[in-house]
């Protein structure tokens, strides 16, 4: 057992690779603590036991194999395991994130978002993304994950049905259902903007 | 391990066999997601040249993605947490 890893990396070394193979996926890592927990320090939480985790179980990480899956898999395992069980409290729609762009002097409320030619300004940007946020934020976690995963990270099918232990058949069958819940709250939001025919 | 949620797949239509425009329908996430084969694919954009609904569903489908990876705001990585890391794992041995 003892000679499994091969050759032995100093400290130094180790902590070295370690940080260039691993930490470049701190943002989309900390992004996905974020959707998962919808509060700040609990990202900041997990993000770092996931990467005490990581740094455990380095040896048995392949260099140069999908670090950025790898890591989206021990994470989703921690927050399963021991972080769902710790916070009480139901997943909430955080307002902070939206605060700030509310502040912006060419918001007029609601107004402001019925006209599609409005949509280049960078305001209603922001208004459209607020929209998605709390669209997505009001789904069950394990729709807004697979969403998360797919359309914000751009993983595969088959890294999705990794991260997540699941077949692949059930990957897409939840894609499909989150899309339809997402969809549906939505709709009215995209009528508004003349999407919807 | 499995989700607390029942996962169903969809269902073949009255007669057992499936339309066209079912098949479209099954296509439409693989579509969007770059997971469908060359078959697939050929299948797909031969059926929406001719028709309008699956035309349509595959339209809000690409908008519906779109919202979320062209709209959905990154939020930012707090500048003492890489710190925080690192000095982590130093003191592990
Ligand atoms: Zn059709």
């Amino acid at each position: 057992m003892s000679e499994q890893t091969g050759k032995q990396l100093s400290k130094e070394e180790k902590d070295a690779r370690f940080e260039a193979e691993l930490l470049p996926v701190l943002d989309p890592l900390y992004n996905f603590a974020y959707r998962l927990t919808l509060d700040e320090d609990d990202a900041n939480d997990l993000v770092q036991e996931t990467y005490l985790k990581a740094y455990r179980f380095f040896d048995y990480f392949e260099q140069g194999t999908n670090a950025k899956a790898w890591l989206f898999r021990i994470l989703k395992n921690s927050f399963i395991n021991e972080f769902r069980k710790k916070s009480k409290q139901p997943a909430k729609v955080d307002y902070s994130e939206v605060e700030g762009y509310y502040n912006s002097d060419d918001v007029e409320g609601e107004g402001g978002v019925a006209s599609t030619t409005d949509m280049r300004t960078e305001s209603v940007q922001d208004l459209i993304g607020d929209e998605v946020a709390s669209a997505l934020n009001a789904l069950p976690v394990d729709f807004r994950t697979v969403i998360i995963l797919c359309d914000l990270e751009g993983f595969t099918y088959e890294e999705m049905a990794k991260i997540l232990d699941i077949p692949i058949g059930t990957v897409r069958s939840r894609l499909h259902r989150a899309r339809n819940s997402l969809k549906e709250k939505l709709e009215k939001y995209a009528k508004s903007m003349g999407y919807n025919s | 391990m499995e989700s607390r949620f029942t996962e169903t797949h969809q269902k073949l239509s009255d007669d057992g066999h499936e339309s066209e425009c079912d098949k479209i329908v099954k296509l439409l996430d693989l579509m969007i997601d770059g997971e469908a084969s060359v078959e697939e694919q050929s299948y797909f954009n031969t059926h929406i040249e001719e028709c309008v609904p699956c035309f349509e569903s595959h339209q809000k489908q690409k908008l519906l993605k779109g919202l979320v990876c062209g709209h959905l705001k990154r939020v930012i990585v707090p500048e003492s947490l890489a710190l925080s890391i690192k000095a982590r794992i130093q003191e592990t041995v």
